[in-house]
């Protein structure tokens, strides 16, 4: 058995997962802040210590997330659309788009039947189409982001919010409340934006079924649903708190790789054993 | 001999590579300002094969004129909107009186270089020269040529200087340069054998902080920090192992090679190669002059822009590959360089005949947006490392 470790560092949590090949042996997950490096050693120790295995027992580590260059005790960093793509493979096999939203980034990754990369498009710069505008239009409110997915099942009727501008969809989220629409409905106002701007980013893909969605913000029953009603296909959800981890997950997975062809003298660590030809 | 660069002698690795990295990087050129101010005397020269020496033997500054990561606004006005931004950068240094010149030299290296002398002569009253490199690297009369060309350069350099220079003089000054040039060397030797010690922007400002200060600190730097890197802990990572090729005349920005060192080892490159194209000692001879004209020939790094015909770009590249087991290689190009995109071609096609993965792109000393590219970088390596 080979333990692999993937540390996902991503723009509002991070999270690790410890992998032997099978199945998922621990996982952990905190807010990231500011302190990139320090943070992704903390979830990758706390793995450690669920797992109770020593950090000497993992034989690779890769690292991914926007935060993916700081964690110092990886082995390698890649790309978190390299990392989805493996992760939502390992779970949904079927899956030929990943639809990733997370809290600073929106990305649509097709992804052949091994689940690497074929292609991809990620969202303007823009918050508009994130998980963070979710949460700004929550603070907005005055809930917080564990309130979201209560908050949107009471919703009767949703008001349209700009799928624009995050910054003017806060001028509309006041004008909403000072006219008396209900919390709930203003939510799911900005679940529904919000899910317009990711059908639309599958399209910009050339997306193709099955589609598995990831994410932070995929915790909540209803922003799958909304996906489902505007795509009118089935969509995969990871079960439970999964669908944060599919990117560490999938690092781990790679990691596997990585450490089997090590094992076999195939790669040195930057010595460079694969030589071009001369 | 006035000293420029000191402020790096306290302070630890880290601080002394950070202290590269701004000098190099930031377009005020503290170090030939001070120069200056002591009363030195500076040639200025572009990009690529100088001989260094010919200056240093005079007791002037030799500065590497390679661009900045500045606008051209003065330099826009001298120059057609589809020629390269070195050219403009360049004049514009002089033109903004960042720096202060006492003579310019460039070469024929392309039409645009060729016309640099005139252009910048229009606008200034000191010496604007231009280095007539041989074209034609194979005829028995090129060393002999060089090495005219090389003391004509001489008595110009004489003339700025107020004094003759002897070949004692000449001789002392290759031999400090042989010692740099070895320095550099053994810094690329750490990059080949231990990529993880030394990052590729660290690497390309302790080579590059060499063009703007006199030889003889850039040896003392360079022997300070050189057991400093062999002697850190760094983790070896799992990287793809690339051979960045494309960087011989205008310099990519400092955070391209950057974005580019985090995702692979960059264990070879052309950067700065104008700095370090002699790749072995230059031997003591009676004649320094004819010694420096046979390096060139016999002793010198490939570029697309030195024509030799012992010396196809495409065979150079493969032999750079092997010597720096490398896996890929970054080709790169300066936009507008017609050299430099010209050579692609033929590198492309070896490449691809040997299937030695590749990755294209074109870049400009002042672009400021690398995400993109970043992450097209990654997507390719990630292709190489995972099936």
């Amino acid at each position: 058995m080979t333990i692999t470790a993937g540390v996902d560092i991503g723009s509002t949590y991070t999270k690790a997962v410890l992998f032997d090949g099978d199945e998922i042996l621990a996982k952990a997950i905190r807010p990231t802040g500011f302190l990139l490096t320090e943070i992704a050693r903390t979830v990758f120790e706390e793995c450690l210590a669920t797992a109770e295995v020593d950090a000497d027992d993992v034989a690779y580590t890769i690292a991914t997330g926007i935060g993916r260059h700081q964690c110092d005790f990886k082995d390698l960093a890649a790309t978190d659309l390299t990392a989805n793509g493996r992760g939502a493979n390992f779970l949904f096999p079927g899956t030929r788009t990943v639809l990733d939203i997370g809290g600073q980034t929106m990305k649509a990754i097709r992804v052949d039947e091994r689940g690497k990369v074929k292609s991809f498009r990620l969202n303007d710069k823009c918050a508009a189409g994130t998980g963070a505008f979710l949460e700004k239009t929550a603070r907005y409110m005055g809930y917080s982001t564990e309130e979201i997915g209560p908050l949107m099942t009471t919703s009767r009727e949703s008001v349209p919010i700009s799928g624009v501008c995050a910054v003017f969809a806060e001028s509309e989220v006041i004008n909403h409340l000072s006219i008396g629409t209900p919390p709930c409905d203003i939510m799911q106002g900005a679940i529904e934006s919000l899910t317009g701007r990711s059908v639309q980013l599958m399209k910009r893909a050339k997306a193709e079924p099955e589609f598995t969605l990831v994410g932070g913000i995929l915790r909540f029953d209803t922003m799958a649903q909304a996906v489902r009603d505007r795509l009118q296909k089935e969509v995969n959800v990871p079960e439970g708190d999964l669908c944060q981890y599919t990117a560490a997950l999938g690092a781990s997975i790679l990691a596997q790789q990585r450490a089997a062809l090590a094992a076999t003298g195939g790669t040195a660590r930057g010595v460079g054993v694969r030589v071009a030809a001369p | 001999m006035p000293r420029v660069f000191d402020e790096w002698k306290a302070l630890p690795l880290d601080e002394v590579l950070g202290l590269c990295r701004d000098t190099l990087e930031e377009a005020d050129f503290g170090p030939v300002t001070r120069w200056r101010e002591a009363g030195g005397k500076i040639v200025g020269h572009f990009q690529v094969y100088f001989p260094h020496e010919i200056v240093h033997a005079a007791g002037l500054l030799p500065l590497k004129v390679r661009g900045a990561p500045v606008e051209p606004t003065h330099a826009d006005s001298r120059f057609g909107s589809y020629l390269c931004s070195i050219l403009k950068t360049s004049l514009e240094l002089v033109l903004s009186d960042t720096i202060e010149l006492d003579m310019f030299v460039t070469h024929p290296i392309c039409d645009a270089a060729r016309n640099l002398a005139a252009v910048w002569g229009r606008n200034f009253q000191y010496p604007c020269q231009i280095l007539y490199l041989p074209q034609n690297a194979n005829s028995k009369h090129t060393a002999q040529y060089l090495r005219d060309e090389y003391d004509r350069l001489l008595e110009e350099v004489e003339e700025i200087a107020g004094r003759k220079v002897t070949p004692e003089d000449l001789s002392r000054s290759v031999a400090l340069y042989n010692r740099d040039r070895a320095l550099m060397r053994e810094l690329y030797e750490i990059k080949r054998e231990t990529p993880w010690l030394v990052s590729a922007e660290d690497a390309y400002s302790l080579v590059g902080i060499g063009g703007m200060i006199p030889v003889e600190e850039h040896i003392e730097l360079m022997e300070s920090v050189l057991p400093q890197l062999r002697a850190r802990t760094a983790k070896a990572e799992d990287r793809i192992r690339v051979v960045f090729e494309g960087a011989f005349c205008e310099q990519p920005p400092l955070d391209l090679i950057r974005m580019v060192g985090r995702s692979c080892y960059v264990v070879d490159d052309d950067f700065m190669i104008g700095l370090r194209y002699i790749i072995e000692d230059i031997p003591a001879g009676d004649d320094p002059l004819m010694d420096l004209a046979e390096a060139y020939l016999e002793r010198s790094s490939y570029s697309p822009v030195q024509h030799d015909n012992r010396k196809p770009k495409e065979r150079m590249l493969v032999e750079r590959i092997g010597g720096a087991r490398a896996e890929a290689v970054v080709l790169a190009a300066a936009k507008m360089c017609e050299p430099g995109l010209e050579e692609q071609v033929a590198y492309v096609q070896e490449l691809e005949k040997r299937g030695t993965p590749y990755f294209v792109n074109e870049f400009e000393e002042n672009m400021t947006s690398f995400s993109s590219l970043e992450l097209q970088v990654e997507t390719f390596v990630e292709n190489l490392l995972f099936t």
